[in-house]
């Protein structure tokens, strides 16, 4: 291709036009313009099989608040998120602070940390409906050490969401593991030698250096984590499909179930917005009592 | 003393190893066993009636050959064009000055923050209103560049010196010269990074298709084995076989890339 | 074979208070050998940028071979350009990276492998040719990098401080032979650098920067002799100029320097010149290498004694450089040249006189040279 310009500046303009066109038109219309006409959609009653579309002002909204299932799933997604977050961060944290140690086969137990992490998600819940089932390996194991549970776990509305809970901290432990391993590979060596030097074991060494030094990457742990969680959806779908009784039906689940089985955008809409202004409280409050400065 | 701490460390170590893998294992297991009945404890875990019927099952008995199309091609095409675009993107970013640069950067920067939940609906109606529900063209749109990975690029095409772009504009390069002879070739690493990360978001997706699909031909290998779980519980060495054959590309590939990986994840943690 | 002309050439960087190049005018003739030098910061680098075409020109004319290429992007230069760091392409072997330039601009093949060979043998590096960047030493990577620039027979080949990742003495050796290059190639050169024995050894003509302007451009014998300013007076020469404020007093009919440190008496010739210095501040400059002890050097003409105690004797081996003060002043020290031959000890009080001829006075408020 040959092109002719009356300036270097110009050139690059044209070119980063040229490199920039299709990118751009793609994220232009399914990331830009969908953010802005979520909004939109979410002030209409707005039904794919209803030709007509009332503009309804906030009636969605009023209506999301009076929906019994819609205050149940807050719920259960605020549960979800407490429950999971500082516990999967604290596991992550742990996983890289023993494989940070010096040992043997260090390769082989990164990957089989991080496996569950790459794994599909249909394929961690197929293997988990299996455990969790009455007559599954966790009632066996338990029955091993002397606890007679016999409870099917995600038709029991008790333990249906801990259940989907644990299986979510089992698989993004080992993803966050490896951000924790990085920062604790620049943690200089000789911190922890003044730390020995002074007495410290290797307990007090992880609470004193360890967790210190990797604050800000514990910040980015648990801000990805959180995001994550409030919009859990995969395992909720196939394991439990919201039930019973909507005692795992999570936010993320209700703006599908009203959106794509009832077809209700507007309703829809307006529960995912709910939900992403919730997202960016949380956030913000996690920047505001738990700062990620590093020393 | 030092014998006794290093063998509890690794006793721990094995636990954890055992948890993680565990699950693993026992799925690989049951998909071997000819016996249907997988609930019998305690449970033999190398099954004296070991036999491969089920894998030959899942060919035979369900869609899986047309899943498996479904999935290579759209992961294929995803991976493909998120490499090129967001080398494209990163290296306009990185590289070159124009109108609006600042603006347009700030934008994809706070479009991270936006949770996807709320992207679904108006995607839906846009690829509705062009007739694309139910189509592969539905299917791969919306994920043929990522914001991620324009980042990544970006990031990457900053940290080679600006000397070498200046030696090759003197040798006499344009700058889709310069991007295509000079950047992509010393930028493998990086690529390597946005082709491995796209693949496996990409075979790995459920959420989306599970949205856009109505039919069962045009489902992916997770939104099919997801499908039959339900019709499917009371065979359970058929269903393991499944997930175990759709969780072969995404695990051959991460062990064989895994340093890739793991830089890839440990640069995007220190920039948060 | 090109002239470079830059008229009024100015660079201010968006966004910054001061203009990089207030405004340089060169004229640069056909096969010269031109060094820029100045301190860090003097503007040297993107003087040469501009050149090249890396670097906007905010206002001004940079012609080559009398064309404007202001607008004109670098490939369209015919220049070559040579860099720090060597910028040698990572992935490419030696072959590669010094065809990269011939293929894109589509010489055939047989053509390409013939000016490499050349190259490649000029700069004795034929034994590289398929290694990679990362395999060779800096020595070894400068070499290649001036031999791309040579494949491509430019019209200007323009180095940025080609030498200073080099260790001393493959500086030196790369000093030589990028002379000799010039003298086989014939090409106008540019070259940039921060060390002054660098510009003096290599350049038919330097041009000395500070903060964006050019100082002097002149022959290095000229720079040293006659330096037009302050500046360019203690830039060039090493160890530099020796300088000492005071002013020019007027003592019945004899002209005087005066300062708190000492007075001397000035030859009358330079009554004209000075007379408009009377009683006011002016710089006296002067060079180590000419001020003499006037026990070993009766036959100089030399200015009147000034008496001197020494504070410090640094032996280099063929000479040794004293440092001294003048008597009743402890506090400026100033340095001169001596042979070794003489041992000279701390605490050593002399007579010393400067040759009349080396004498240099400076304006104090705008630095020009005054004589």
């Amino acid at each position: 291709m040959k092109l002719r310009f009356s300036s270097v500046k110009q050139e690059q303009q044209v070119w980063a036009m040229i490199f920039l066109f299709a990118p751009l038109l793609l994220l232009g219309i399914f990331v830009f313009f969908p953010i802005v006409f979520a909004f939109v959609v979410s002030f209409y009653d707005w039904n794919l099989l209803i030709p007509d579309k009332p503009f309804v002002g906030l009636a969605n909204y009023s209506e999301l608040f009076k929906d019994e299932v819609f205050i149940i799933s807050i719920k259960n997604t605020i549960i979800y998120t407490i429950g999971v977050v500082p516990t999967q961060t604290f596991a992550a944290l742990f996983l890289a602070f023993i494989m940070n140690q010096k040992i043997k086969g260090r390769t082989f137990f990164r990957i089989a940390f991080y496996i569950p992490a790459i794994t599909s998600s249909v394929v961690t819940s197929i293997i988990f409906v299996w455990i969790y089932s009455k007559p599954g390996l966790l009632n066996y194991l338990l029955a091993g050490i002397g606890i007679d549970a016999q409870i099917d776990w995600l038709t029991n509305p008790n333990t249906v969401l801990p259940s989907i809970m644990m299986l979510n901290i089992w698989t993004t432990s080992g993803f966050f593991m490896v951000s924790f391993l990085a920062g604790l590979q620049s943690i200089p060596q000789s911190l922890y030698e003044a730390a020995k030097i002074d007495g410290a074991n290797s307990w007090q060494q992880f609470w004193n250096i360890t967790v210190p030094m990797v604050r800000p990457i514990t910040f980015f742990v648990m801000v990805m984590s959180l995001i994550g969680c409030f919009q859990v959806f995969d395992q909720i779908f196939i394991m439990s499909s919201g039930g019973p009784d909507n005692a795992s039906t999570t936010m993320s689940f209700f703006v599908y179930q009203n959106s794509f089985k009832y077809f209700k955008f507007g309703f829809g809409a307006a529960s995912a917005v709910v939900l992403a202004c919730i997202i960016f409280a949380s956030t913000y409050l996690q920047k505001k009592y738990f700062p990620s400065e590093a020393y | 003393m030092d014998k006794l701490k290093i063998i509890a460390f690794y006793s721990v170590l094995l636990a954890f190893t055992a948890l993680y893998l565990g699950p693993f294992l026992f799925s690989i297991s049951i998909s071997f066993n000819a016996d249907k009945d997988v609930f019998e404890w305690p449970i033999e875990f190398f099954p004296s009636n070991a036999t491969v019927d089920n894998y030959i099952a899942v060919w035979e008995e369900l869609p899986f050959s047309t899943w498996l199309f479904n999935s290579v091609f759209i992961t294929l095409i995803q991976t493909v064009t998120n490499i090129f675009f967001s080398a494209l993107a990163g290296f306009a970013f990185a590289r070159l000055s124009f109108k609006g640069k600042n603006f347009i950067f700030n934008l994809l920067l706070s479009s991270l923050m936006i949770p996807g939940i709320i992207l679904l609906v108006p995607k839906f109606i846009v690829l509705n209103e062009f007739g694309l529900i139910n189509s592969y063209a539905g299917i791969i749109l919306p994920g043929l560049v990522g914001i991620t990975n324009i980042f990544l690029m970006k990031q990457f095409f900053e940290t080679i010196p600006k000397d070498l772009d200046e030696a090759a504009l003197i040798d006499g390069c344009s700058y889709f010269k310069m991007f295509w002879k000079i950047f992509l070739p010393i930028s493998k690493p990086a690529l390597a990074a946005v082709a491995i990360y796209t693949f496996q978001g990409s075979w790995n997706e459920f959420l989306w298709p599970v949205i856009v699909t109505v039919s069962e031909d045009m489902y992916t290998l997770p939104l099919g084995m997801a499908s039959l779980r339900s019709e499917l519980l009371t065979d359970w060495p058929l269903l393991m076989a499944g997930t175990i054959l759709i969780s072969l590309p995404t695990l051959a590939i991460f062990i064989y890339f895994q340093k890739y990986f793991v830089q890839g994840v440990a640069s995007s943690g220190l920039k948060g | 074979m090109a002239s470079i002309q830059l008229k009024n050439i100015r660079k201010v960087y968006p966004g910054a208070e001061n203009a990089t190049i207030a405004h340089a005018n060169l004229d640069i003739k056909d096969k010269e050998f031109i060094v820029l030098v100045g301190p860090s910061g003097c503007g040297k680098s993107t003087l040469l940028r501009m050149i090249a075409g890396l670097e906007e020109i905010t206002a001004g004319e940079m012609m080559i071979d009398a064309t404007k290429v202001n607008d004109l992007s670098p490939k369209d230069r015919d220049i070559a350009f040579v860099f720090q760091n060597y910028a040698l392409y990572p992935h490419m072997t030696v072959f590669e990276n010094m065809a990269f330039g011939l293929k894109l601009r589509g010489t055939p093949k047989e053509k390409i492998e013939v000016a490499i060979n050349e190259a490649a043998k000029t700069l004795n590096i034929e034994h590289l040719l398929d290694r990679r960047p990362k395999d060779m030493s800096g020595g070894q990577r400068q070499r290649v990098a001036i031999g791309r620039a040579i494949v491509r027979n430019p019209k200007v080949f323009l180095f940025d401080e080609p030498l200073s990742n080099l260790d001393a003495s493959l500086r030196v050796q790369m000093r030589t032979e990028i002379r000799k290059l010039h003298r086989e190639l014939a090409t106008t050169m540019v070259y940039v650098t921060h060390d002054q024995i660098e510009a003096m050894t290599m350049g038919d003509r330097i041009v000395v920067l500070k903060d964006g302007e050019v100082m002097q451009f002149d022959t290095p014998i000229n720079l040293f002799n006659n330096p037009q300013n302050k500046f360019v007076a203690g830039f060039i020469g090493s160890p530099s100029m020796n300088f000492l404020n005071g002013h020019i007093h007027m003592d019945g009919d004899k002209i005087q320097f005066r300062s708190e440190d000492m007075h001397f008496s000035l030859p009358s010739a330079f009554k004209d010149k000075l007379l408009p210095y009377v009683d006011k501040k002016i710089v006296y400059g002067f060079r180590p290498e000419y001020i003499y002890d006037k026990a070993h050097e009766a036959d100089k003409q030399l200015s009147e004694d000034v008496k001197i105690k020494i504070t410090t004797v640094e032996p280099i081996g063929s000479e040794t450089y004293l440092y001294f003060s003048y008597l009743g002043c402890p506090d400026n020290t100033f340095c001169m040249r001596t042979s070794s031959q003489h041992a000279y000890q701390i605490g050593d009080l002399l007579t010393v006189g400067v040759d009349i001829d080396r004498l240099r006075f400076f304006d104090f408020e705008t630095e020009e040279r005054v004589i």
